[in-house]
């Protein structure tokens, strides 16, 4: 079963068939629709554009009667101006209004409460979370301090036991090079020896 | 058989996404075989702190195995390695490091899976985007079978996940948008997988009453379920829907259900609930003209399926293909790209009781033809079966 629905004036009815609803094809229904619309445009472009009159020239005058419309609708305005505000007050839902700004108030209130609490306690919670952090860092600075006092005594042992290696080394290799001297002159004195009973 | 669900975090306090996902999934799966779960310490999901204590505990019945998350995430840190990532030109190391500062590094996890890969049949990673399934997957890849519970996000463009997609046994999607869009970005249609989801469980009855008098609501109303939060759409609804009051003069109203991260404007007819306990939320839902989806980024929306399963339509926002799909699916729900086409939709909806009645009618069978646990149960074996047969 066929029916339209929500049409408003001057736009394409929707058909929905509620025995086998299709939303692919409602949806492109509501997108045919949109498209048939006429762009908006603005008073301005509506109008179209203004003749611009030369310099010194004088506005047009009205047509015959529009001036006498006019200069009544003038007087008739400046009568009225007195009781305008009563006029407002009984055309407009000043009342319905005024509770719905109301309402829109309180329930900023209740917002700007809510987020002042929540604030209040986020601060809360940032400040302590800061402070232990701090806490932490001096800590860390403080260890972090002893170790490079630490690094610092241990590179100055470091080449102080360097320095005393090298020197132990050079006496070592002395060592060696008159071992090596005797050996050379042992061996000699043993060549010599061995020579003797030879003799 | 033994089956390990593998997931970034998990408890009774994480009520959405993929970890509720993997909990539901794990509690209904568990009565077919042995089912153990595999995540982390962390709950917060910003900072992975851990909260947890480590080791094994049991949760609504399921053994849970709590491994501790090496270093907290540190977002100033993360959120420049991703603006790099996601703008700049860049290579496969970088997106190895965003994926470390994305976390929850838990290398302990990791081993763990690699010296017990014979202690399991299957391994189930949740959520493609975080370390626990890249390296998972890498570290057992004949037994693991991926949800992926992808959104059409900048994360899906980097590189080293095109191959992850690739090296399962198996994928199990949310919906066919998230299997395409897998597909056109990997290639991987000779994987194996199916379109899955996951079930709700829906009251048998509600009482909308109870909310409306709870609430001081009356009249039409939309409601919103789930974060407050200018990423899921809010920030536009927001926009939209003041402006179709302005020019409509429609008294309807909008509830809002949630934790906000978003200021709301201050407006008498844009109510904040906060967050709700389940038999609330289920009467608001049952009450309402229809629930709005206004997120741009879905893999599979829980809280739509919620809302077919009372039998209310769904206004959504098109821009997100995984809702438009769903809608058009079910013939459940009106969706929108524009303001004019969310004035029209809403207006639509509005105007008539009875295509909301169908619209919702709709929603419900589509939700009992594919998302009942029993549904969720059976594609769940079938496909754990066929692997094991092969």
């Amino acid at each position: 079963m066929n029916e339209e629905l929500n049409n408003p004036p001057g736009d394409a009815p929707i058909r929905v068939d509620y025995d086998r609803v299709d939303v692919a094809d409602i949806m492109a229904q509501v997108r045919a629709r949109i498209a048939a619309r006429p762009e908006p445009t603005s008073d301005a472009e509506a109008s179209g554009p203004q003749p611009v009159l030369p310099a010194g020239q004088p506005d047009s005058p009205a047509p015959d009667g529009g001036e006498g419309r006019s200069r009544a609708k003038r007087l008739l305005l400046k009568l009225m101006k007195p009781v305008t505000p009563l006029i407002k007050l009984a055309i407009l839902p000043v009342n319905e209004e005024l509770v719905r700004t109301v309402r829109v108030l309180d329930h900023a209130n209740k917002q700007l409460d809510y987020l002042t609490a929540k604030f209040d306690r986020d601060i809360h919670r940032v400040e302590s979370q800061l402070t232990e952090r701090l806490g932490r860092i001096d800590t860390q600075l403080a260890i972090t301090k002893e170790n490079v006092k630490l690094l610092h005594a241990l590179s100055h042992n470091l080449v102080v036991e360097l320095t005393k290696l090298k020197i132990e080394h050079e006496a070592l290799r002395n060592k060696v090079r008159i071992l090596e001297k005797d050996f050379e002159t042992l061996g000699r004195r043993e060549g010599a020896l061995e020579k003797r009973p030879r003799r | 058989m033994k089956v390990a669900f593998v997931v970034q975090r998990y408890g009774l306090e994480i009520n959405g996404g993929a970890e509720l996902h993997c909990r539901w999934v794990a509690e209904h799966l568990r009565k077919y075989f042995e089912v153990e779960v595999l995540t982390t310490r962390a709950l917060d999901y910003v900072t992975w702190r851990n909260h947890y204590p480590e080791g094994l505990t049991t949760v609504n019945g399921v053994p849970v195995r709590r491994f501790p998350v090496k270093r907290p995430r540190h977002p100033e840190r993360f959120g420049r390695v991703q603006e790099f990532v996601f703008h700049h030109e860049h290579g496969e190391e970088d997106e190895l490091r965003w994926l470390e500062e994305e976390g929850p590094l838990a290398p302990a996890l990791i081993e763990y899976i690699r010296d017990h890969r014979n202690d399991y049949d299957f391994f189930i990673f949740f959520s493609y985007r975080y370390y626990h399934s890249y390296w998972g997957v890498k570290a057992v890849p004949e037994k693991s079978l991926l949800v992926p519970t992808a959104e059409r996000d900048p994360v899906t463009n980097l590189r080293i996940f095109h191959d992850l997609f690739r090296q399962p046994r198996a994928l199990v999607y949310n919906s066919p948008e998230e299997r395409a869009m897998i597909n056109a970005l990997s290639r991987n249609e000779s994987v194996p997988g199916d379109v899955v989801g996951v079930g709700t469980e829906a009251p048998a009855a509600a009482a909308p009453e109870r909310f409306r008098s709870r609430h001081g609501i009356e009249g039409d109303y939309l409601v919103y379920l789930g974060r407050i939060d200018e990423n899921k759409g809010c920030r536009q609804l927001f926009d939209h829907f003041l402006r179709f009051k302005r020019e409509t003069g429609s008294p309807v109203r909008l509830a809002l259900v949630g934790t906000t991260i978003l200021r709301i404007p201050a407006h008498p007819d844009l109510l904040y609930l906060g967050f709700l306990g389940e038999e609330d939320k289920f009467d608001g839902l049952a009450g309402a003209a229809a629930l709005v989806m206004p997120s741009f980024y879905e893999s599979l929306s829980m809280v739509t399926l919620e809302a077919w399963a009372m039998r209310r339509p769904v206004l959504a926002n098109a821009q997100c293909e995984v809702l438009k799909g769903q809608c058009l699916r079910s013939n459940g729900g009106l969706f929108y790209e524009s303001y004019e086409e969310f004035k029209e939709a809403l207006g639509l909806l509005l105007a008539d009781p009875r295509l909301r009645e169908i619209l919702g009618a709709n929603g419900r069978r589509y939700f009992e033809t594919h998302y009942t646990w029993e549904t969720i149960e059976n594609k769940y074996l079938a496909l754990l079966n066929s692997l094991r047969g092969t």
